[in-house]
Formats: C-alpha cells, sequence, structure tokens
C-alpha cells in the first residue's frame, strides 16, 4: 500500500470518527475540542478575567434543582444520625465521551441508577478542561455559593487543591458508599491526594508513559533515557500538560514526585530543558500527539495509556510502557462541591457505579483503568455470552477490553506507578515557571 | 417635528455599534488593563496594587516570542502581498467575465473551519504523508527530514490562512482603477512596467495598506499555526497568553501582554499609516 494511500484513509477514518456516533474515546473527542477550543480561548478567558475581578457570574443552578433545594438542606451534612435522604435529584457533571451511551443518546448508567433509586439525574459533560473548569465555578465556592452541581469528576490534583481549599464536601463511606470498600482496588484507596477517601473516590484512571512504534525505533522501549536517544531526534514527543511531564521528569532523575524538593525539580526541569536543547523533542502535545503517533511523526512519545488502547485497534504494531524509573498513575474522582444542594443523592451515585456489573458497563464504552478490578471477569463474561449469541464482533472487542493490561493493569505495571504531587499555589507558580522555560523557549 | 430632530440621526445610527464596542470591546480592555496591574492567585482572590513593574518583568521575559511573532507577521505578510498583488491584479484586469467566479474561489477556503484547514496541512505536510512520503520513498529526502514543527511550517500557515484577506483589498482598490488612466500612460510613450509603476501602484496604495494590516495584524497574534504546525522554537507570543490564561491561570501577567500586544501593534500602525501618508489614504 502506498504512503499516499495510507494518510487517505487516516484522513478518511479522521472525518468518519468526527461525524460517528460511535465510540470514541474521551481524549480522542478532547483532542478536536481542544482545537476547536483554541477559538473559544478569547471568550473563556474574558469570564476568567471577570472572575478574576471579583465580578462572579451568577450562579445558576436549573430550575429543577432550585425547587428542590429546600427540600434538600436538611440533608447538608451527611451525618449518621439521623441519616440524611436523598432529594431524587442529581447534577452530575463529568468530562465528554466519559459514559456509557448509545445511538440514541442514552445513558444506560444513568438509567439504570434512576430505576434502582428514583434519583432523576441532570447529566451535563460541562468539563473539558481541569483547570478552566476550576476557574469556572471557583468564584462561587470562594463565595460560599451552591456551583448547581453535586457531583462532579475532577482530576487528583485539583482533588487535593481543592481538599487545601476547603471547597469539598466530606463524604461517608461506610453509611453511603460501601461499595467502594467492597469493590475498589487497593491501588485507589486512601491516596495521598485525598487521605482515607474523606472527599473523593475514582472514577476512572490512566496512566502517563510512554507510547512508540517498533517499525520507526527499530528497537524495543524500556526507559525514560530513551527519550534522549540521539537515534530518534526530533521524533520525541513530550506533553503541554506541566504535572504529567514535570512528574515523569522527577522519575526520570530517581526521585518519586511526592518526595520531591525544589532543588529536585530544578533538577528534572534541567533534564527536560535538555532534552529540548539537543532537539530532540519534536513537539511539545496536548491530546493530538495520538495523531502524530498514528501518522508516523512521532517515534516515541510520552502517552495516555487510553488512547494507546484505541490506537491499537488501527495500529496493532504501536505498544506502550510504564518506564523502568516510573510512571503516573492519575485519577478522575468523583467528588461533592460544597454547598452541594443533593449530596446523599450524590453519594448514592457513588456507590452505584462501584457495583462491579455498572462498573464493566461504564468500562466497556470508555476504555479507561477501571477501579473495580472485578468488573475484568464481568466483561469477560459477556463476551462469551456474545460470542454465544453469535456476536462474534462485540465479543472480541469485549475481550480486547479485558484482556488488555492497559485497562486492567498488570501487578508489576501498578507497581512502578506514582500519583502526581500535589503542588501549595506557591509551589505551582514556581512549577509553572520552570516548565514554561521548557516549553515556550 | 422630525425635521428638529434630525441633528440626532448619526447619533441614532452609530448607537448599536457605539454599544456594541463598548460592551464587548472598551470594557474588557479596561478589566484587562486593571487586571494586568493585579496580584493573587485565583484560590486567593486579586487585589489591584498598581504593579506597573509587571510590564518591563513581561516583556523582558518574552521578548524572543514578542520578536518572532513580529517576525513571523512580517514574513508572512510580505508573502502573502507577493502571492496577493498578481492575483488580485489579474483578477481585476484580466478577469472579464469570470471576475466573480475567481473572487469566490478566493474565498471558498472560509467555508471550512480555520482550524479544520489548518490541521489539513498537518496531514499534507506529515513526515510520512502525500508530499514528503512520496519524496522520501524516491530517495529525494532523508528518513529524518520534516517541515512541521519548523517554522517554514509556521509561516506557511499563516501566509496561507490570511491570503483571502490580502487579495480581497487589493482586489477592490485594483478594480476601481479606471483603465483610461494607464492608456494615458502608455499613450505617453511609458512602458507598461513604468505604467505600472507610476499609475497602477500608486493608485492601489490605500489597498496594500488595508491589505497588509489586514495580514500583519492577526498573523502577529496568531497562535493556532504555531501551535498545530510549530515547536518550542516557533512559540508566538499568542502562544504565550493562552498558556498563562488556561494552563496556567497567570491572568496579570497574561493580560500584561495582551496590552503590551494591543498598544504596540496601534503604535505600529499609526506610525505606519503616517510613513504611507494618511491624507492620501484616507482619501483614497
Amino acid at each position: 500500500m502506498s504512503d499516499g494511500k495510507e494518510q487517505q484513509s487516516a484522513m478518511e477514518e479522521a472525518i468518519a470518527r468526527l461525524v460517528a456516533n460511535g465510540r470514541l474515546t474521551r481524549r480522542d473527542f478532547l483532542r478536536r475540542a481542544g482545537q476547536g477550543g483554541a477559538y473559544v480561548g478569547g471568550a473563556l478567558s474574558l469570564s476568567a478575567i471577570l472572575a478574576a475581578c471579583g465580578i462572579s457570574p451568577a450562579a445558576s443552578p436549573s430550575a429543577a434543582s432550585a425547587a428542590a433545594s429546600a427540600a434538600a438542606t436538611s440533608a447538608a451534612t451527611p451525618e449518621p444520625t439521623p441519616v440524611p435522604t436523598p432529594a431524587g435529584e442529581l447534577n452530575f457533571a463529568n468530562w465528554p465521551l466519559y459514559i456509557d451511551v448509545d445511538d440514541n443518546g442514552n445513558h444506560k448508567t444513568l438509567q439504570d441508577f434512576t430505576a434502582a433509586t428514583g434519583i432523576k439525574v441532570t447529566y451535563t459533560e460541562d468539563i473539558e478542561d481541569n483547570q478552566s473548569f476550576f476557574g469556572k465555578i471557583q468564584p462561587d465556592l470562594a463565595a460560599g455559593n451552591d456551583t448547581g452541581y453535586d457531583l462532579m469528576v475532577l482530576t487528583d490534583w485539583l482533588i487535593g487543591k481543592m481538599v487545601g481549599l476547603n471547597y469539598l464536601e466530606q463524604i461517608d463511606i461506610p453509611t453511603f458508599v460501601p461499595n467502594f470498600t467492597a469493590h475498589a482496588g487497593d491501588k485507589y484507596k486512601n491516596p495521598s491526594y485525598d487521605p482515607n477517601n474523606a472527599h473523593s473516590v475514582p472514577w476512572q484512571s490512566g496512566i502517563t508513559g510512554i507510547a512508540y512504534n517498533p517499525k520507526l525505533t527499530k528497537r524495543p522501549i524500556t526507559s525514560l533515557d530513551d527519550l534522549m536517544d540521539p537515534a530518534f531526534k526530533g521524533h520525541v514527543g513530550m506533553f503541554t500538560e506541566m504535572r504529567d511531564t514535570m512528574n515523569l521528569a522527577l522519575l526520570w532523575i530517581g526521585v518519586k514526585p511526592l518526595d520531591a524538593t525544589m532543588a529536585d525539580v530544578q533538577k528534572a526541569q534541567q533534564k527536560l530543558l535538555d532534552q529540548a536543547n539537543a532537539g530532540m523533542v519534536r513537539q511539545y502535545y496536548g491530546n493530538e500527539y495520538a495523531d502524530a503517533l498514528a501518522k508516523g511523526d512521532l517515534w516515541v512519545t510520552m502517552a495516555w495509556s487510553g488512547d494507546i488502547f484505541q490506537l491499537q485497534f488501527d495500529n496493532p504494531d504501536l505498544q506502550f510502557v510504564v518506564p523502568t524509573q516510573g510512571g503516573i498513575l492519575w485519577v478522575d474522582n468523583m467528588c461533592i462541591p460544597m454547598k452541594a444542594q443533593h449530596p446523599v443523592d450524590a453519594q448514592m451515585m457513588m456507590n452505584f457505579v462501584y457495583q462491579p456489573e455498572i462498573a464493566a458497563q461504564i468500562t466497556e464504552y470508555v476504555n479507561y483503568i477501571c477501579p473495580v478490578p472485578e468488573a475484568q471477569a464481568i466483561i469477560k463474561q459477556h463476551a462469551t455470552d456474545a460470542k454465544s449469541g453469535g456476536d462474534s464482533e462485540t465479543a472480541d472487542y469485549l475481550n480486547a477490553v479485558a484482556d488488555s493490561p492497559l485497562v486492567f493493569p498488570t501487578a508489576d505495571m501498578l507497581s512502578k506507578v506514582y500519583s502526581y504531587k500535589v503542588l501549595t499555589e506557591d509551589e505551582e507558580k514556581q512549577w509553572n515557571d520552570l516548565f514554561q522555560q521548557v516549553v515556550q523557549g | 417635528m422630525l425635521r428638529r430632530l434630525r441633528w440626532a440621526v448619526p447619533y441614532l445610527l452609530l448607537t448599536p455599534g457605539g454599544l456594541w464596542l463598548a460592551i464587548f470591546f472598551a470594557l474588557p480592555m479596561l478589566l484587562m488593563a486593571s487586571v494586568s496591574l493585579q496580584t493573587g492567585s485565583l484560590a486567593r482572590g486579586y487585589t489591584l496594587v498598581w504593579n506597573f513593574g509587571i510590564y518591563p518583568d513581561a516583556i523582558i521575559r518574552w521578548h524572543v516570542q514578542i520578536i518572532r511573532s513580529l517576525e513571523y507577521g512580517l514574513i508572512a505578510t510580505v508573502l502573502t502581498l507577493v502571492i496577493g498583488y498578481p492575483m488580485a491584479y489579474t483578477i481585476a484586469f484580466r478577469g472579464g467575465r469570470y471576475k466573480n467566479i475567481l473572487l469566490l474561489l478566493v474565498i471558498l477556503p472560509f467555508f471550512t473551519s480555520f482550524i479544520i484547514r489548518t490541521i489539513s496541512w498537518k496531514f499534507v505536510l506529515a513526515d510520512q504523508g502525500i508530499l514528503l512520503g512520496t519524496l522520501k520513498n524516491l530517495g529525494w529526502l532523508g528518513e529524518s527530514f520534516h517541515l512541521i514543527a519548523t517554522p517554514i511550517a509556521v509561516v506557511s500557515g499563516i501566509t496561507y490562512n490570511f491570503l483571502p484577506f490580502v487579495v480581497l483589498p487589493l482586489y477592490v482598490a485594483l478594480e476601481k482603477i479606471d483603465p483610461a488612466l494607464i492608456e494615458a500612460a502608455t499613450d505617453l510613450y511609458a512602458s507598461r512596467f513604468r505604467a505600472f509603476l507610476r499609475v497602477t501602484l500608486p493608485l492601489s496604495l490605500p489597498g496594500l495598506f488595508a491589505a497588509s494590516l489586514l495580514s500583519f495584524i492577526p498573523a502577529v497574534g496568531d497562535y493556532v499555526n504555531a501551535l498545530l504546525l510549530g515547536s518550542r522554537d516557533t512559540t508566538m507570543i499568542g502562544n504565550v497568553i493562552q498558556v498563562l490564561y488556561l494552563q496556567n491561570n497567570d491572568y496579570p501577567q497574561a493580560s500584561a501582554l495582551s496590552v503590551v500586544l494591543m498598544a504596540g501593534l496601534l503604535i505600529g500602525v499609526i506610525v505606519y499609516q503616517r510613513m504611507l501618508g494618511g491624507e492620501e489614504l484616507t482619501a483614497g
């Protein structure tokens, strides 16, 4: 097959995926949203400025939640006695394409939840980026107002930051979320960013590691040092996401992120600068690195596990590894903002998705790392069912999901991954300054 | 009654546009200028401290990107004019009955989003893509040769994206020129080239002025091309502002840079207009 043809089919495929209503990963979607988002930037920054000036736009809770707020006030603090009762409503903010959806746009998981509990869910895909979503809700939280959301999915470092700012409600795991204790993987309990899961439980997670194309590298990649191999000059991809790149650089110099001192961070930055100055790095990427990898522009790159799992369907050659020095396990968590109107309903949702059957249902669609190990056997069972039902295509797909170490990582992989360091505001500023010197030159 | 209110008509006509400018331009500009002088963080809140020092600091910290943006903007503008002028000239003087179709072809790319078109460039110029992949297979280029992530790709992208903005005003200016003037010049023994230099070119100056601004100003502030086609060595000031606003939430510094960019461009435009002779242009 000629290169031209390959390109054309890649293009057709990209367009087909753009218009298709089918399976599309969250980050796949974000890659496009991010590019479109470039245009939205102006509008966003204006609202951010308004926020910065203390002109906070009025919180606009939906009419429904306003109506129910009176009923829910008694349930504001989840204490064991008297046991608060659900209000019958839930406003749930999540990332795009981060829950199962069928061709008619229905979310079966949410329908099942409503059927089981009677709680009506208003589900919005309002979160496209941690930083800008935080910028949007922060003025309300700072002013002690309801944000209009009861349940949100945010990445671990932001959870850590918001816990520090006292922006999150406590959750009562023994009373409301027993399924978490019963079914969550050990790696997901008592995380450094939220001790004892006092405010959050994981939704999905993923690993930041290295992906490569063995046809182009012509050898297996195992170590972060391979990102410095002169043979790959100009074909190495790194991320614009400050936390991913800086924490990985810390692992590169042999420092566990949680133990990092400022001196370590500077050394890590020097490593990244050396790499950039040696002309190794082709570009610093957002979500669009996956396209560059698929097209062959990148030979070896920092990567998110979920993306590579998706890319492998079209490019079975592509490999993902957790480097010998370690990788990052990032976790997106469900949490409840302060002054939420329906905190009990939110915790019931947390409990609901920790049933292995429901966890499997979500993972079958989103393909990120599932915090419920038992879901693997259930997906396998679904595959067997599909096979005996004559649908071998679905069976193959489900088997691929259940067997992939990118969805259910091996114990060896999990032993080598670390969390992001949770940063204070001053640290964050210093890290940002150091990192921008690397990325912007 | 109505006759007496005549004096108010121009004001009434200006009101919608004026309000629009006030709400969506003047007010945000003031807010931005104010934010640039504040200190604080998203979590702690901001206070106005009249921190004028942020301006020299920001300019010094990011001078490389500022200069690079002006450089790229200038090169792209010159390229758009070099490519666009002959195009506009041909359409205006030789277009005949195809004029409208040719003009439609010039604006046809606008039917697709700017972003999509720039992403298509990534496909066209990809290392193993239609162009480079073929040349590499033929052995004309080395395996590691690439165009994406180089200044050439970024400047080409900007040139491509702003070309129609140059062709249209140039066309309008050229189209208005009375061919009789050129004929008169040639009748007086001017060569065709001399007639162009002495008649056509000066008469098209207003269009040239508008075209160069319509290309240069957005090109300097552009960040989409550098983001999609560039690398760290092609970072433009727009990219810095975007990252500072959206990724670092460093609103004061981002605002300061935005103000610097706008003020710098404004001063540049005024000087440019003086140089080219404002009278002629506004009269044109």
